[in-house]
């Protein structure tokens, strides 16, 4: 009998459809990998099981009683442990009080330090060794490496001594030694008779630690599969499902053959390193890969907005050294960001405010004088399609998309040379997202270089002219041509850095 | 048309009620409190809060806990500087308006680069640099006379100049026309908006930040500066912390006008409501026999209140 036997789960958050029709069975021993691409559905269904989301349809047996998870505590109470991907330590606390904190020894009202101290040493201990330089017990959370506090999380999921235990890709920021002494805890749990959730987007590690895989794609369970039966082109298959016939997607590839617009090499800085590539006039280029591996980082530090150490950049060859979005704007360069919310609208003011930044600056402007700045925004933002009754009205009373559309109609009064586009659709509707792709075409068409990242892969594949794929913060394979298929881009993006 | 609607929205609509209304108190409480000397007198007692006001109002709306505190600082300093420098001749009168311009503009200055470059709180930075000017006060008293106003300058303040109102208020009118234009025309203005608003999104649209915020503080110096000169020539001479008295009111005529504490909303319009409205209450007061300290606590007690009804929509450290 499965000790986990999850069928049919559906959860939906309005319109969006985050899990259509989630499977699992999972045995007490093993260790069953989840594996999926970007929004396919894992991590719902992990907060599913960890009692944080409450599905919308579907059973969930533990031991083969149904159960239903009113909460995280009840999920506990079941003995079910989960390690976030978004790390829920604080901070300010040391590492054996974060250790400890789902569950304080306490002493009448007061902490029990010595209890608290001793069974916190128990977890530490396992990872003796590799913890790395300023790790000790008493030290708080926040002066900790990004490795030292996932093994903290790592711990604090360890002290649940849960019997299903959920690991929501735990090895991210830890190095080769830490993941082997993870790695082996982990396979102690397992002739324990746990059973363990593990969620990774490395092959290797699949591989070395799994015995049973199942893949999601676009929120439904594909199939399981025993490790030892498959291997990893079996599994990109998978998660790539049915491909659409190339000739649809390389409609776009012009072969843009204009001088270069933007060219970097050798660049590094926080998050990416030694990132060398060319942009001709005319082209998209499509960043692709899982999330956070350097792709915005680049986009950001190339605008002046993040921490460049080293490398050239030219701009249509004249050398050029970003340190500031005020001077990357003079040089011509333009960028969208997907988190409109922090780098994009400024809320509550009128649209027309919201379109003319970009115009003052690159004109020197002094004066805004609504009517001649309305002459000069209407152009941009139809172009867009934007929907609005008045430019004097506030952005806020826009759609997300429309929001959208007026933070990159700034960017067209006076055409950049280059375009970065940080995944520019993040959170907005699809009407919105074809009318910003038919722009972008137009501008490259017209000679604009653009430089897009996408964490969606269909938008990626079907915009990009050529595509590099990032990969632990370095570009891993180029795309180009036929080339530009979802199997490549799966297998490029999940094989070890 | 829709901006000049929204401007006479809410607030200002509230404040010139509350005027109205107070008018008629005050003339019930004491028979004369409305006359139209009287009124001129609140008018021009109304118009030096507001030019504090209005550089208040411009280091507010800039955003990021924007205030400066340190405003009763600079107008005791500039009216003793004016007084030592006129002496009660109207020759001095331009040497004084440039001189506590500048003095004005240099304390503006270094709390604005205290406040973007060093990265120190407005709250703190100013009260820091009033703490600073208070202890030089009193130096500067121990040493040299506190000086006179220029004839020139009491007739510019108290006696009538155009259609029967004195220069002041022709000033405080002008200064208004000149931040609605500079506020909505400018853009300067729409940068002050944008970094009161967001910050990082400004940034990331080429506004200079750092720049137009340390613009804004000078610029708030350069206000309380013009109105420790016009104070001088309203009493005659400079007397121990004359400015005091305006730290506190220059912030809630802005509240009271409309401006958000949080920054990014909001415009002088409303601030002007919001002085004459407060002025008319410190009158009512005064009438009815509460001295100082109790204006004090009435007033401590209004911004908490204003807090509550105006800063319920969007916490201020949002």
């Amino acid at each position: 009998m499965a000790k986990l036997k999850i069928s049919g789960v559906s959860k939906a958050y309005g319109a969006t459809v985050a899990l259509s029709r989630g499977d699992l069975e999972l045995q007490a021993g093993e260790v069953h990998v989840l594996i999926g691409s970007n929004g396919s559905g894992k991590s719902t269904l992990c907060k599913i099981v960890a009692g944080s989301v409450r599905p919308d349809k579907g059973e969930v047996l533990l031991d083969g009683k149904p159960v239903t998870m009113s909460g995280p505590r009840a999920s506990k109470a079941l003995g079910i442990g989960i390690f976030y991907q978004e790390l829920s330590l604080a901070a300010r606390r040391t590492v054996e009080e974060n250790i400890c904190l789902p569950d304080l020894p306490m002493k009448g009202p007061f902490v029990d330090r010595k209890t608290l101290s001793e069974r916190a040493a128990r977890y530490i201990a396992l990872f003796d060794g590799v913890t790395g330089e300023g790790f000790s017990p008493d030290a708080t959370v926040d002066i900790l490496r990004a490795d030292q506090r996932q093994l903290v999380e790592i711990m604090k999921t360890l002290a649940s001594e849960a019997s299903i235990l959920i690991f929501d890709e735990p090895t991210s920021a830890l190095d080769r030694a830490q993941v082997d002494r993870f790695f082996q805890i982990l396979t102690r749990l397992k002739q324990e008779g746990r059973a363990i959730v593990f969620i990774s987007h490395r092959m290797d590690e699949i591989f070395s630690i799994g015995d049973q895989v199942t893949v999601l794609r676009d929120g439904a369970t594909i199939g399981t599969s025993r490790i030892a039966d498959t291997n990893a082109q079996e599994i990109v298959r998978m998660m790539v499902g049915e491909e659409p016939a190339i000739a649809a997607q390389a409609q776009t590839s012009s072969a843009a053959s204009g001088p270069v617009a933007l060219r970097l090499a050798n660049l590094s800085g926080a998050g990416f390193s030694d990132i060398g590539f060319e942009v001709r006039q005319g082209e998209i280029l499509g960043l692709g890969g899982l999330h956070g591996q350097g792709q915005s980082s680049v986009l950001r530090a190339l605008f002046g907005a993040g921490a460049v150490t080293s490398g050239d950049v030219s701009l249509e060859g004249a050398s050029y050294r970003p340190h500031d979005p005020r001077a990357a704007i003079r040089a011509g360069l333009a960028y969208v960001s997907g988190d409109r919310g922090r780098d994009g609208v400024i809320q509550g003011r009128p649209i027309l405010e919201n379109v003319t930044p970009i115009h003052f600056l690159r004109n020197r402007l002094r004066l805004a004088s609504p009517a001649s700045l309305k002459r000069k925004a209407t152009p941009a933002v139809e172009a867009l399609k934007t929907k609005f009754a008045s430019f004097a009205h506030p952005i806020g009373s826009l759609s997300g998309g429309n929001q959208q559309k007026i933070v990159i109609a700034r960017w067209l009064i006076d055409r950049p040379k280059v375009l970065l586009l940080d995944d520019p659709t993040k959170g907005i509707d699809l009407s919105a997202k074809a009318d910003l792709f038919a722009l972008v075409r137009t501008l490259a068409a017209e000679g604009m270089a653009i430089v897009l990242y996408s964490s969606e892969d269909a938008e990626l594949l079907s915009n990009s002219d050529r595509i590099l794929v990032f990969n632990g913060g370095r570009i891993t394979r180029e795309l180009t041509g036929a080339e530009r298929t979802r199997f490549n881009l799966y297998e490029a993006a999940y094989e070890a850095a | 048309m829709t901006r000049l609607v929204d401007t006479l929205k809410t607030p200002i609509i509230v404040a010139l009620a509350l005027i109205f209304l107070l008018l008629i108190v005050g003339e019930m409480l004491s028979p004369g409190f409305a006359s139209p000397t009287q009124i001129m007198r609140l008018l021009i007692v109304a118009a030096l809060l507001g030019i504090v006001a209005a550089g208040q109002n411009l280091v507010i709306l800039g955003g990021r806990e924007g205030i400066d505190l340190s405003v009763g600082g600079v107008v005791s300093l500039s009216a003793i500087i004016a007084g030592n420098l006129m002496n009660g001749q109207d020759a001095g009168i331009p040497l004084a308006i440039l001189g506590c311009v500048a003095t004005g503009a240099l304390i503006g200055l270094i709390n604005g680069v205290g406040v973007t470059l060093m990265r120190i709180p407005p709250l703190v930075m100013t009260l820091g640099m009033l703490g600073v000017l208070q202890g030089l006060l009193v130096v500067i008293r121990q040493g040299i006379p506190s000086g006179r106003a220029a004839p020139g300058l009491s007739q510019f303040v108290t006696q009538p100049f155009l259609l029967g109102l004195p220069g002041i208020i022709w000033l405080w009118v002008l200064i208004g026309l000149f931040l609605a234009f500079l506020l909505s025309r400018t853009v300067y203005g729409h940068r002050i908006y944008a970094i009161g608003s967001n910050e990082q999104a400004a940034r990331m649209a080429g506004v200079p930040v750092a720049a137009i915020r340390i613009s804004l503080f000078a610029l708030s110096g350069v206000f309380a500066a013009i109105a420790g000169i016009c104070l001088i020539g309203y009493s005659g001479s400079s007397f121990a912390n004359v400015g005091e008295q305006y730290m506190l009111p220059s912030i809630i005529a802005v509240v009271f006008g409309g401006t958000s504490l949080a920054g990014g909303k909001g415009g002088y319009t409303g601030t002007m409501a919001g002085a004459m409205m407060l002025t008319v209450l410190q009158g009512i007061l005064t009438t009815v026999n509460i001295d100082e300290s109790g204006r004090q606590m009435i007033f401590g007690a209004t911004l908490l209140l204003l807090m509550l009804f105006y800063g319920r929509g969007k916490a201020m450290r949002a």
